[in-house]
């Protein structure tokens, strides 16, 4: 009763347009599609122990990004930024997972700045999943996210719909059932790095071989609390061969029927107006070059 | 117990929808496959990999058949649907052989497709199918169907997933498409690439739509058809092949009538 | 001979009984030579295989896209067209454009849209391609049938009306064609209207296809009876020539055809941008004129 008063301003996304797409979508038999990363990426913990080696998380994706059956971009990133000891990994919606983690980026920088140090993994976990879950799914970002903080490393999952795993090896994506099948095999507790580098890489690599959503190379990043190393195209299993043929055109190939030539050069003219009503001077012309001489 | 009765309503509006059973018998299983025409040879090719959504289901199922010594088949949509095809296909050209003590022609072949995939004009076969070989007249030829018999002969066809790839380049490269020649040189003619440039072309084709088409990949199979008499040096003579490719001459499957049929296997990415 | 005739000529059935079960015979729809010994004595084109299912004109419609109209839909037939025939003095003249869509991809450029039944008869090929290639050609078989029987050819009515009376039996199950018989016979040049509705028009213009509308346009224009052979020629390349231009569903090449008393004669085949362009261009030469750029701006004149 009292609740009607209340204006509410809207929040979230603008569902106004939802009917109008989906006619939209069927007329046109659907609608653009996103990018999407059918994905494999990957984390695990690894260090301590009987491994002598100081405990750390390392992250692992491939670099296919595709749209429907096509590749739209055969070596993208997917391994995020979000502090110098916090990755995530994103798969999903390629928009989303990016606009995500740079907001969830700068959110930690500013939490950093105001508390005077360096923000927990759980953190950024919490930050990820109440923005998601406010959005109930529609962005669609799901998540691999780990890092090394004041309480040691950490791993999780993070799923569009908001909800969050923490466990010692984890995979997401199209090409997870191909990874996790790697890593449940493979893993044990207390992996050197070296050991947990290669484990992870071969989990990509059946990612990448398996699932016809992933594909190209693996990155992986490894985080200790020494510091964070980036290994960028840790392997290239798929790198094209050479053509056999050259598909150099000649020059004059292309037919035309018509020439146009626009000098861009503009020829100026100054005239002073200072004083009005007095008798101007003749104008002064500016010659700014003669126009370009044109390839015969 | 108004909002029973209201609730009921509601289950009941729900439940009493109509609830459709569509019978869905077909599926898309990927790859791609290309035919090209040559003046006394035909070519045509197809990768190996079977796919169902994002999962590989065989890096080899065979997409090119060797129908006759003069005509090979290939298929492409659903594979169940293909494998069929081509089977019924083979009986009907066996069914014939023994009638007349010779193979089926290129173009009674060609005919014979359409009636087939006619006959289930309201039931179809979900293939496009494109046929190679050599004419009577011993002219390279390329015939390509739609799923219910259309059919058309071609100097070139490129069918499947990496149709709307591949087309547009084959356009370009054999039928000359948006190239105008040297001045005072003389106009393209398609149709009259030499063997060594038209496999080039498929092997290139196929690489690329494997970069970009993630239902293409693993291997190439690409069948090489010759007309009776013709040199067959440029594609078995020493060094005439890239570094990776192997080629073998198939067995006469009729009396031998001096046709030749040659395989030329790649290997294609795996990602 | 007879009575293996009247068999053959017994239009085709429709039953639903007639689904082959085994993969073993072959479809009797494939009227080619069944295995060589032929397929005269299994007679009528019967026995096309049809779903098990309640509806199985809404099986087709669910899994094929014919007319663009579902384009979900896997199975995309070839279609979109511009045709057109018109008779004039001498004789008839049938025109058609080359391209062939799957949506909004140009499956073919180089499609034979006039199918040649006979010497004397020609049809044209709108809506279902693989329809109108099979049916046409079925017809042909037909004609030649009933030359055998009676002697002499076949007019252009009853052959009109063979088409017209099998796809009428397959009415509400799918078909889609919209086809022109065109040919020469006792009474002269005629010409018929055949559609997979059961439409069967004579007339003396027509125009058919996505395309129609501005082939029609003009057409219209142009047409008299008087016309010469250049004329009506020109006339009907004209006009695919204009709706190939406004049409997307239509272009690439035209395909010219002229009926006569001896039969038909097969005019040519245009690149329909380079008629286009010599239609609209008044003078050929000028295709590489180098054209004076406008002068540069100026801040105040």
């Amino acid at each position: 009763m009292v609740a009607k008063d209340i204006e509410v301003a809207p929040i979230g996304f603008d569902f106004s347009n939802y009917a109008r797409n989906e006619f939209l979508g069927q007329s046109l038999g659907g609608l653009p599609k996103a990018t999407s990363t059918g994905t494999t990426i990957v984390g695990l913990k690894f260090g301590g122990g009987s491994s002598g080696e100081p405990e750390g998380v390392c992250l692992g994706a491939d670099t296919r990004a595709t749209a429907g059956p096509i590749v739209a971009d055969k070596n993208c990133e997917k391994i995020h930024f979000l502090t110098p000891q916090i990755r995530c990994c994103g798969a999903g919606t390629a928009a989303d997972t990016e606009f995500v983690t740079n907001l969830i980026s700068s959110n930690l920088e500013l939490h950093a700045l105001s508390q005077g140090r360096q923000p927990r993994v759980v953190t950024a976990m919490t930050m990820l999943k109440q923005y998601l879950f406010r959005y109930q799914g529609h962005v669609g970002a799901h998540l691999v996210l780990g890092g090394v903080d004041s309480t040691g490393p950490h791993l999780f999952t993070v799923h569009a719909h908001g909800s969050t795993d923490k466990l010692p090896y984890v995979t997401m994506g199209s090409g997870s059932l191909a990874a996790m099948a790697v890593f449940e095999s493979s893993y044990k507790e207390n992996l050197t790095r070296a050991e947990a580098i290669a484990l992870v890489a071969r989990a990509i690599r059946s990612g990448i071989f398996n699932d016809l959503g992933s594909g190209s190379n693996v990155d992986v990043a490894v985080i200790t609390k020494a510091g964070t190393e980036m290994l960028r195209n840790y392997e290239m299993p798929n790198e094209r061969g050479v053509k056999s043929r050259n598909y150099k055109f000649r020059r004059g190939t292309t037919a035309f029927s018509k020439e146009y030539i626009r000098d861009l050069i503009v020829k100026e003219e100054v005239r002073s107006t200072s004083g009005a009503g007095k008798e101007q001077g003749p104008a002064v012309a500016v010659a700014v070059g003669e126009g370009m001489d044109v390839d015969p | 117990m108004a909002m029973h009765a209201e609730r009921s309503a509601a289950l009941h509006e729900l439940t009493s929808a109509p609830i459709q059973h569509a019978f869905n018998p077909y599926e898309d299983n990927g790859g791609t496959i290309l035919a090209i025409a040559g003046k006394d040879f035909s070519v045509i090719a197809g990768d190996t990999r079977q796919s169902q959504g994002y999962s590989i289901q065989t890096r080899y199922a065979r997409k090119v058949w060797q129908l006759t010594d003069r005509a090979v088949l290939a298929t492409n949509g659903f594979a169940a649907d293909g494998n069929n095809f081509v089977k019924k296909v083979k009986q009907r050209l066996e069914w014939y052989e023994h009638a007349h003590h010779k193979q089926m022609p290129l173009k009674s072949i060609a005919r014979m497709i359409q009636t087939i995939l006619y006959g289930k004009r309201f039931f179809p076969y979900y293939v496009y199918n494109i046929l190679g070989g050599i004419e009577e007249d011993g002219t390279g030829a390329v015939y390509s169907y739609d799923p219910v018999g259309t059919y058309e002969r071609e100097s070139c066809r490129a069918a499947g997933a990496a149709q709307s790839i591949l087309q547009p380049f084959l356009d370009n490269q054999i039928y000359f498409k948006n190239q105008t020649p040297e001045p005072g040189a003389e106009p393209f003619i398609p149709g009259n690439l030499p063997l060594s440039t038209v496999l080039a072309l498929v092997v290139d084709s196929f690489t690329s739509a494997t970069e970009r088409h993630i239902e293409v990949g693993d291997g190439l199979e690409v069948y090489v058809v010759m007309k009776k008499g013709r040199p067959t040096d440029d594609l078995v003579g020493e060094g005439k092949l890239a570094p990776g490719m192997a080629v073998e001459e198939l067995d006469a499957l009729g009396e031998g009538d001096g046709e030749k049929t040659f395989l030329v296997t790649r290997s294609l990415k795996r990602d | 001979m007879d009575a293996l005739a009247s068999s053959l000529s017994a239009p085709p059935r429709l039953t639903r009984d007639l689904n082959e079960d085994g993969d073993d015979a072959g479809s009797s729809a494939e009227w080619g030579s069944q295995g060589g010994f032929g397929n005269l004595h299994s007679g009528f084109v019967g026995g096309m295989t049809v779903p098990r299912t309640p509806d199985p004109a809404a099986f087709l419609n669910l899994h094929t896209d014919s007319m663009s109209s579902n384009p979900q839909a896997k199975i995309k037939l070839a279609h979109g067209t511009t045709t057109l025939a018109f008779r004039f003095k001498g004789g008839i003249i049938v025109a058609v454009d080359s391209r062939a869509t799957a949506g909004s991809y140009i499956a073919s450029g180089t499609v034979k849209k006039v199918i040649e039944i006979n010497p004397y008869l020609l049809g044209t090929m709108a809506g279902g391609a693989a329809d109108c290639q099979y049916w046409e050609t079925y017809l042909g078989m037909q004609c030649r049938l009933h030359e055998l029987r009676n002697k002499e050819r076949i007019s252009v009515a009853a052959a009109s009306k063979i088409l017209s009376n099998i796809v009428y039996q397959y009415k509400g199950m799918g078909l889609s064609m919209g086809t022109m018989i065109c040919g020469w016979d006792k009474t002269g040049p005629a010409l018929f209207y055949v559609d997979s509705e059961g439409q069967r028009l004579k007339g003396d213009l027509f125009s058919v296809g996505s395309g129609s509308t501005f082939a029609y346009g003009v057409l219209d224009q142009g047409y008299k009876f008087d016309l010469t052979d250049e004329e009506a020629q020109d006339l009907g390349r004209r006009s695919i020539c204009a709706a190939g231009h406004r049409d997307a569903f239509s272009g690439n090449t035209i395909n010219l055809y002229h009926v006569k008393e001896h039969g038909w004669d097969f005019i040519g085949n245009y690149d329909l941008s380079e008629t286009w362009y010599e239609y609209t261009q008044k003078e050929k030469g000028d295709k590489m004129t180098r054209v004076e750029a406008p002068s540069p701006m100026a801040v105040e004149a």
